[in-house]
C-alpha cells in the first residue's frame, strides 16, 4: 500500500487526523472498529479517514479483517474491522507520550 | 463476539435501510454508484475490498446528505489511495520518526522534511493566487487600460466674451418735444379740489442752464445734454484661474462629450464671486454644464474685475468654457 506516506520500517506520516484516529483506537486498544465507527468517534470525513486507515494498516500499525457475520442473516453487509497491532499500540503510545494531550483537543 | 453482537444490535437502522432497499431513493442509488465507480478506480488489489467496505459503511449513515458526503469522500479517498499506492518512494522519506515528532511538532506537517504541501494545499494556493491575480488586474491592469481608452490630450479653452468697445460713442442729441399743455387740461376741474396755486415761473430762481430750455417757446431743447463717456474694461478669468482640464468631468471624457458653456459670474473689485455663477448657454450636456459651473466657482478670487475709468468695480459678465477632446 502507500509507499509515499509510510515506510517499510513502520513510520507513518503523521497528521492531526492520523493522531485523532490513533486516539480513538487507543481508548480501547483491543477493540475492533470499522471506518464508520471511527467516523462517529472523531468525525473525520471518509475522504481522509480511509486513506489513513489503509496507510496505518500498510505500515503495520493496524490489522483488519472482515466482520464474521452472514450478510443475508444479519440483513446488512459485513464490515471491515480494524484493530491496533502491538507495534501500532506501542508506536502510537510513544507519539502521545511525546505530546501534550491538550494539543489534540 | 460480544462486541459483534452489540454491533449487530446497534445496526437496526442499517437493517431497516437494507430491508427498504426496494424503496431506495435515487440519491442512495447515486451514492452507491459513486462508491462503485470510486472503488473501481482504486488499485486492483484493493478495489473489491474497498467497495464492500464502503458500501457497508454507507449503510450506517442516517441522512441522505451524510450518505452523499460519504460517497463523495470515497471518491476523494480513492484518488489519495491510488496516488499513495503508485507513488515512488522518495529518497528522503517524508515520514518522521516518532521520537522526533515531539521536538519538531511535525504533526502539523510544516516540518522541512515532511510533505509540505498536500494536493489540497496546492489547490488552495492556486485558488488564492487566482484571486490575487484578479484583484491585481482590477486594481492596476484594468484601470490602466481604461486610462488608455481616454484620449490623453485634451484641450479646454476659456473664451472671453467679445469685449465691448471701451469708449462708448457719444449719444446723439435728443430731440425731445415737450408739448405745451396747460395743467388745467390734464386734471379734473380745479374748482372741486383746493389746490394751492404754484408761484409764477418768473419767480422761481433757476440756474441759467436750466432756465433756458424751459423758457423756450415750444419746450424744445435747444442744446444737447452733457454726456459723460465712461471708459469700461470688462473683466474675465485672470491670473491663477484654475486649469479647466481639471474640471472636465470624467464621465463626459469617457463619453467623449464636448461643448461650449457660457457662464455668467458676478465679481467684486477683488475678483471674488459675489453670487453663484449661472449657466447662460448650455453645452447640451448637464455634466459639462456642471463642470463649467464648478470651474467658475473654483475661480473665485482669480477673476479680473471690470474697470470703469480705470477703477475696479462690481460687475457681472459672461465667459465661455469650451470642453473639447483633442485626439
Amino acid at each position: 500500500m502507500g509507499k509515499a506516506d509510510h515506510n517499510t520500517d513502520g513510520t507513518v506520516r503523521m497528521s492531526l487526523q492520523t493522531l485523532r484516529v490513533l486516539e480513538v483506537f487507543l481508548e480501547n486498544p483491543t477493540e475492533q472498529r470499522s471506518g464508520a465507527d471511527v467516523h462517529q468517534a472523531c468525525g473525520i470525513a471518509s475522504g481522509t479517514l480511509y486513506p489513513i486507515l489503509l496507510r496505518l494498516e500498510a505500515a503495520g500499525w493496524f490489522v483488519s479483517r472482515w466482520e464474521s457475520i452472514d450478510p443475508s442473516t444479519a440483513g446488512r453487509p459485513r464490515r471491515r474491522l480494524y484493530r491496533l497491532t502491538s507495534t501500532g499500540q506501542r508506536r502510537a503510545s510513544e507519539i502521545f507520550a511525546s505530546f501534550s494531550r491538550g494539543i489534540l483537543t | 463476539m460480544s462486541q459483534l453482537n452489540e454491533r449487530e444490535q446497534l445496526s437496526e437502522h442499517e437493517r431497516e435501510i437494507m430491508a427498504a432497499g426496494v424503496n431506495e431513493g435515487w440519491l442512495d442509488r447515486c451514492c452507491r454508484r459513486l462508491i462503485h465507480g470510486a472503488a473501481r478506480k482504486a488499485p486492483a488489489t484493493l478495489s473489491e475490498r474497498l467497495e464492500e467496505e464502503w458500501q457497508a459503511d454507507l449503510a450506517t449513515r442516517r441522512s441522505a446528505a451524510s450518505r452523499l458526503r460519504f460517497a463523495l469522500g470515497c471518491c476523494w479517498a480513492t484518488r489519495v489511495i491510488a496516488r499513495e499506492h503508485f507513488a515512488p518512494l522518495p529518497a528522503a522519506n517524508a515520514a518522521l520518526s516518532a521520537k522526533s515528532w515531539g521536538s519538531k511538532l511535525a504533526f502539523l506537517n510544516f516540518g522541512p522534511q515532511s510533505r509540505l504541501l498536500s494536493r489540497r494545499s496546492i489547490a488552495l494556493m492556486v485558488v488564492v493566487c487566482l484571486h490575487v491575480g484578479v484583484f491585481y488586474a482590477l486594481m492596476s491592469g484594468l484601470a490602466y487600460n481604461i486610462t488608455k481608452v481616454i484620449p490623453a490630450v485634451m484641450q479646454t479653452q476659456i473664451i472671453d466674451e467679445p469685449h465691448p468697445r471701451d469708449v462708448l460713442p457719444p449719444l446723439p442729441p435728443p430731440s425731445l418735444t415737450v408739448p405745451s399743455v396747460k395743467s388745467e387740461n390734464l386734471f379734473l376741474p380745479l374748482h372741486s379740489i383746493p389746490i394751492q396755486e404754484p408761484p409764477d415761473k418768473a419767480d422761481v430762481a433757476l440756474p441759467p442752464s436750466q432756465t433756458e430750455p424751459l423758457s423756450s417757446a415750444n419746450g424744445e431743447m435747444s442744446s444737447p445734454p452733457t454726456t459723460h463717456v465712461v471708459s469700461r474694461v470688462q473683466g474675465g478669468p485672470g491670473q491663477g484661474f484654475p486649469n479647466p482640464d481639471e474640471y472636465y468631468p470624467m464621465v463626459a471624457r469617457h463619453l467623449q462629450e464636448e461643448g461650449v458653456a457660457t457662464v455668467r459670474v458676478c465679481v467684486d473689485p477683488r475678483g471674488r464671486l459675489t453670487s453663484d455663477p449661472t449657466t447662460v448657454e448650455s453645452t447640451g450636456s448637464a455634466r459639462l454644464d456642471a463642470g463649467a459651473l464648478q470651474l467658475a466657482r473654483a475661480g473665485s478670487g482669480h477673476y479680473r474685475s471690470s474697470l470703469e475709468d480705470g477703477k475696479a468695480v462690481n460687475s457681472c459678465y459672461s465667459f465661455r468654457v469650451r470642453f473639447q477632446l483633442k485626439n
